[in-house]
């Protein structure tokens, strides 16, 4: 066999392979089907509006919440401490941004349950970890965490607990969203001074 | 015999190839590409259908309820199918989604796993496929929230 047989064969089977395989730049799932079902039915990747509401009031640093809404509805309202990808744009903004993020908890929330549940399996699809979703959405939100209300003569510790945590990340909701934008950054950085003094800190 | 032994060193490098190209190439049980397309119905909700507008789809109609039976409606001319949802990629039961000719639609007591579903088997490039859902606007706002312009934060 000559060297012009030789190449040709090569590039025959090279021409044979590119047709079969998809010409595509685009993102595709990338996991098994069967392990993303398992993902999909894990009871374990909900998050209640509580948990939240604590990460929230905690500001706690290990906890991205990602608002899946318009960029318009996040720039009216959104939970304090949260960064927004719009669903549309889930597939192509959300792998940057929580890929190689160490142990980073990313919780997703919509006004609903529809956008975030179906950015969680896209999520797992492209093997991104420690995804969660806000069960209930901003719905729930508003309905446990705003409209948080205690009616009656005792109250338990465990119920306490929860209304103060309720109390006090609906508060910060309120705060921060109804400041113009350019004070926004200004009322985080006074609360982690605050917060600094309380510990004892230097500064 | 002549032209196999001519060409054994190429042909052993090209035939596994192949088989595997065309392995992954004709396997129905496996993502398909793109996955913005494939979820285009979602980012639109026109994936969603109340129970009124069933009858409006075109061809016979498959209902898959995901785990007990959920129906509370009266849906007429519908052919109802009970599948445990971790059982949803069993073979028979995905062979049974794709030859269906008409609208398959899921349900199941919380919609949260029927969404779920719906994007995993659009994902493997099942099409037609609706989510039975009593709310057709799942992601309005149904709170609005009034800011409060006494709000003095001490900076």
């Amino acid at each position: 066999m000559n060297t012009r047989e030789k190449l040709s064969i090569i590039l025959l089977s090279i021409g044979i392979i590119l047709a079969l395989l998809p010409l595509t730049g685009s993102r595709s799932f990338t996991v098994k089907p069967q392990n993303l079902l398992s993902d999909a039915l894990d009871e374990k990747s909900w998050v209640t509006v509580d948990q939240a509401a604590r990460f929230v009031a905690t500001e706690d640093s290990s906890v991205l919440l990602i608002d899946l809404r318009s960029s318009g509805e996040f720039n009216r309202f959104n939970i304090p401490g949260s960064v927004n990808i719009p669903y549309d744009r889930f597939i192509e903004i959300a792998p940057g941004i929580i890929s190689g993020s160490g142990n980073m908890k990313f919780i997703l929330y919509s006004n609903g349950d529809y956008d975030a549940n179906n950015a969680y399996v896209i999520a797992k699809g492209l093997k991104l970890k420690n995804i969660y979703v806000m069960k209930g959405g901003l719905n729930e939100w508003f309905n446990t965490v705003m409209n948080s209300r205690f009616t009656g003569e005792r109250i338990s510790a465990r119920e306490n607990s929860l209304y103060e945590n309720r109390k006090r990340a609906g508060t910060m909701f309120t705060e921060i969203n109804s400041l113009p934008d350019s004070l926004k950054r200004k009322y985080y950085e006074a609360k982690h001074v605050a917060a600094k003094k309380l510990d004892g800190g230097c500064e | 015999m002549n032209f196999i032994k001519k060409y054994k060193v190429i042909l052993l490098i090209l035939i596994p190839v192949v088989i595997l190209v065309l392995t992954r190439a004709l396997d129905t049980n496996h993502f398909r590409t793109d996955a913005k397309k494939l979820a285009e119905p979602s980012f639109s909700g026109s994936n969603i259908i109340i129970p009124d507008k069933v009858n409006q789809l075109n061809g016979e109609k498959l209902l898959i309820i995901l785990g007990k039976d959920v129906i509370k409606h009266d849906l007429a001319g519908v052919v109802i199918k009970i599948i445990p949802p971790d059982s949803i990629l069993y073979k028979e039961n995905i062979r049974l989604i794709r030859k269906h000719d008409g609208p398959v639609i899921l349900c199941s007591a919380e919609n949260d796993l029927a969404i779920r579903i719906w994007m995993l088997l659009s994902q493997m490039g099942i099409e037609n496929l609706y989510i039975l859902s009593d709310d057709s606007e799942p992601e309005v706002l149904k709170y609005e929230f009034r800011p409060d312009t006494t709000v003095k934060p001490e900076l």
